[in-house]
C-alpha cells in the first residue's frame, strides 16, 4: 500500500531524510521510530504530497507521489504532527469542511461519522477554540479519517495529552487495522511496541532497523542480561567480581544486585556461580531479563551518534 | 477548479464569524456615513449631489480597509499550520487562492451592497442620476475587487498578518498617489503613463464621471489576474522551502 524507495530530502545543505526504502502492506500498521530531528515529518510531508523530495520516488495505493500527487492526496488522511485548526469554526463545520474538501459523497453524514468514531459528537457545536487539548488532537483525527481514507499518516498523536487520552488514542489508532493502513510516527518506544506490527527505526534520516517489535528485539539483543544478587561482599567488590569474569561486558548496579550483560555468544551462568562460591559468598538470585525495546533503541541510536 | 466553492464558502463564513471584519465593516458604513452627511449637508444650497461621493470616497479609504479585509487570508494559514493541511487535500493551488479571494470579494460586495443605501436617500431629496451611480457602483466594485487582490498578494508573502496588512496598504497608498502624480507632471506623455498604471487612474476619471469604458474594466480584470497568478505562485513556492 505504502512503497517508499531511496526517498531523500535536502533542506539547503542539510540531509533530513536519507535514501529511506520500507514498504506498509494493505491494513498494517506501521510505526516510524524516531528520536528527535529524525526526519519523521519531513518523511511524511513528502509522502502527503506537501512537499516534493529531493530524490527517490514513493508510491501509495499503486500512485507515485510527485507524479500522480493528487490522486495520493484523495486516498490519504494525515494529521500533521501540530494539529491544524480552525478556532472560529464549529467541530462539525471543520470536520464537513474537510470532507468536502476531500470529495466525500455524503460530507455531512460522514462527518458526523468520523466525530462519532472520536466521541465527540455532542460537542458538534462546539466552536474549536473552546475545545481541550485532548478533544482537539482528537478532532484532528476526525478531520484524518473523515473521508474513509485507504491511508492514514499520523505524525506523533500522542504528544502533549494526558495519559487517559493517550491510552485513548492509541486503541483508536489500534482500530483504525484492517480497515486502513496506517503509517504513525512516535519518539516513544513502548508506543511504537504496543501498537505497531511492524516498526521502522530511522535516525539522522537513515534507516537503523525495522521489523516486527519482538523480532527487532530478538534480532537486535546481542548477548544475554542477567539479574544478579549477591550476599555477603559490599557492592564494590562484588561488582569488580563479576565484572572480572571472562564473557562479561559490562556489570551495572541495580536494586540489591547487578545487571550482568553477557557479550554475544558467551554463557556466562556458570563462571559466574562458580566465582561466586569461590570467593565465599553466596549466590541469592540469578536470572535472565529480556533488554527491552527501549534500550536497544538507545543503543542503536547511541551507535548512529558515534559513528 | 473543484475545491473552490468550499474554500470561498468558508471564507465567507470566516468573515462573518470575526470580530476583525465587523469592525472593517463597521468603520467603513461610518465614515462613508459621515462623508455623505457633510457632502449632503453641503451640497443643499451650494451644488448638484455628486452622484458618485460615496465610490469615490471608498477609492481613497479602500487603501486602508482592503488590506484590513485580506491580511488574514494566507498569513493566518500559513501561522497556523493549517496550509499544510490545505495543501496536502486533493485540489490544486488555484482553487485555495481563488476561492479565498472570492470570498473576501463576495463580502466587500455586501459592505458595498449596503452603502448603496445611501443613493436611495439622495433620490428621496432630489432627482439624482441613477444611472451616473450605478457606473460608479460597478467601477469601485472592480476597484475594491483590485485592492483586495493587492491584499491577498501580500497576505501570501508572509505569516505575519500585521506586515501583510501594512505592506499591502503601502503597495495601494502608492497605487493610489500615483494617480495624483500624474496630475502634476508637467511632460504629458509621462503622465498618461502614470495614470494608465494606477489604480485611481481607471476610476476618477470614468467610472466617477458616468463612463463604463473597456479599457479600465481590462484593467481592474487583469490586476485581479496577475495577483492572484503571483499569489498562486507563492502558495506554490511554500512546498519548496
Ligand atoms: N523547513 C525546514 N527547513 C530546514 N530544515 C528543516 C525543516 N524542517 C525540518 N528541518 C530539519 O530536518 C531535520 C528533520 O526534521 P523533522 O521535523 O523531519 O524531524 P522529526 O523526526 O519529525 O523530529 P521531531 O520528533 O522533533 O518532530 C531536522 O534536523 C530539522 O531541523
Ligand atoms: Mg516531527
Amino acid at each position: 500500500m505504502i512503497e517508499v524507495e531511496n526517498l531523500t530530502k535536502h533542506y539547503g545543505h542539510h540531509t533530513a531524510v536519507d535514501g529511506l526504502t520500507f514498504t506498509a502492506d494493505a491494513g498494517e500498521i506501521v510505526g516510524l521510530l524516531g528520536p528527535n530531528g529524525a526526519g519523521k515529518t519531513t518523511t511524511m510531508r513528502m509522502l502527503t504530497g506537501f512537499m516534493p523530495p529531493t530524490s527517490g520516488s514513493a508510491r501509495i495505493a499503486g500512485f507515485d507521489i510527485f507524479t500522480d500527487s493528487l490522486e495520493v492526496r484523495k486516498r490519504v488522511g494525515y494529521l500533521p504532527e501540530r494539529v491544524p485548526l480552525y478556532p472560529d469554526m464549529t467541530v462539525k463545520g471543520y470536520v464537513t469542511f474537510w470532507a468536502e474538501l476531500r470529495g466525500a459523497k455524503q460530507p455531512r453524514q460522514q462527518a458526523e461519522r468520523a466525530l462519532e468514531m472520536v466521541n465527540l459528537s455532542d460537542r458538534r457545536n462546539t466552536l474549536v477554540r473552546n475545545l481541550s487539548k485532548g478533544m482537539r488532537q482528537r478532532l484532528g483525527l476526525a478531520q484524518a479519517l473523515v473521508h474513509d481514507p485507504q491511508v492514514v499518516i499520523l505524525d506523533e498523536p500522542t504528544i502533549g495529552i494526558d495519559p487517559q487520552q493517550v491510552i485513548e488514542v492509541r486503541e483508536r489508532v489500534r482500530a483504525l487495522r484492517q480497515q486502513h493502513t496506517v503509517l504513525f510516527s512516535t519518539h516513544i518506544l513502548s508506543e511504537a511496541e504496543q501498537i505497531c506490527d511492524r516498526v521502522v527505526i530511522i535516525n539522522k534520516g537513515k534507516i537503523v532497523a525495522q521489523g516486527a517489535p519482538n523480532a527487532l528485539r530478538q534480532q537486535l539483543q546481542h548477548g544475554v542480561n542477567l539479574y544478579v544478587q549477591i550476599s555477603g561482599a559490599n557492592s564494590a567488590t562484588a561488582g569488580r567480581l563479576l565484572s572480572d569474569l571472562r564473557g562479561v561486558q559490562s556489570v551495572e548496579a541495580q536494586g540489591d544486585g547487578f545487571i550482568v550483560r553477557a557479550r554475544q555468544g558467551a554463557d556466562v551462568r556458570g563462571d559466574i556461580a562458580q566465582r561466586v562460591v569461590q570467593a565465599g559468598y553466596t549466590l541469592l538470585e540469578m536470572r535472565p531479563v529480556a533488554m527491552t525495546l527501549e534500550e536497544i533503541f538507545l543503543d542503536i541510536v547511541g551507535k548512529g551518534q558515534a559513528s | 477548479m473543484t475545491g473552490t466553492w468550499t474554500i470561498f464558502r468558508r471564507e465567507v463564513g470566516q468573515y462573518f464569524a470575526q470580530p476583525t471584519a465587523y469592525l472593517v465593516a463597521f468603520g467603513m458604513l461610518l465614515l462613508t456615513g459621515l462623508y455623505f452627511n457633510a457632502d449632503l449637508a453641503f451640497s443643499v444650497t451650494e451644488r448638484m449631489v455628486n452622484p458618485a461621493v460615496i465610490p469615490e470616497f471608498l477609492s481613497f479609504i479602500l487603501v486602508f480597509f482592503a488590506p484590513l479585509l485580506t491580511m488574514r487570508l494566507l498569513a493566518e494559514e500559513t501561522r497556523e499550520g493549517t496550509l499544510e493541511l490545505l495543501l496536502t487535500a486533493p485540489v490544486s493551488d488555484t482553487p485555495i487562492v481563488v476561492g479565498k479571494f472570492l470570498g473576501a470579494w463576495f463580502y466587500y460586495t455586501v459592505l458595498l451592497a449596503l452603502t448603496f443605501v445611501y443613493q436611495f436617500i439622495v433620490m428621496q431629496v432630489t432627482n439624482a442620476d441613477l444611472g451616473h451611480s450605478l457606473c460608479a457602483y460597478i467601477g469601485i466594485w472592480l476597484y475594491g475587487g483590485a485592492t483586495l487582490a493587492v491584499g491577498l498578494l501580500f497576505s501570501a508573502l508572509t505569516e505575519n498578518q500585521v506586515v501583510a496588512a501594512f505592506l499591502a496598504m503601502a503597495t495601494l497608498l502608492f497605487l493610489w498617489l500615483g494617480d495624483l502624480a500624474g496630475q502634476i507632471v508637467a511632460n504629458l506623455d509621462l503622465a498618461r503613463l502614470i495614470r494608465e498604471l494606477t489604480l485611481g487612474g481607471h476610476f476618477s476619471s470614468s467610472f466617477a464621471v458616468g463612463i463604463v469604458r473597456a479599457e479600465d474594466i481590462a484593467y481592474y480584470a487583469g490586476m485581479i489576474a496577475i495577483m492572484l497568478f503571483i499569489s498562486i505562485r507563492v502558495v506554490e513556492s511554500k512546498r519548496w522551502r
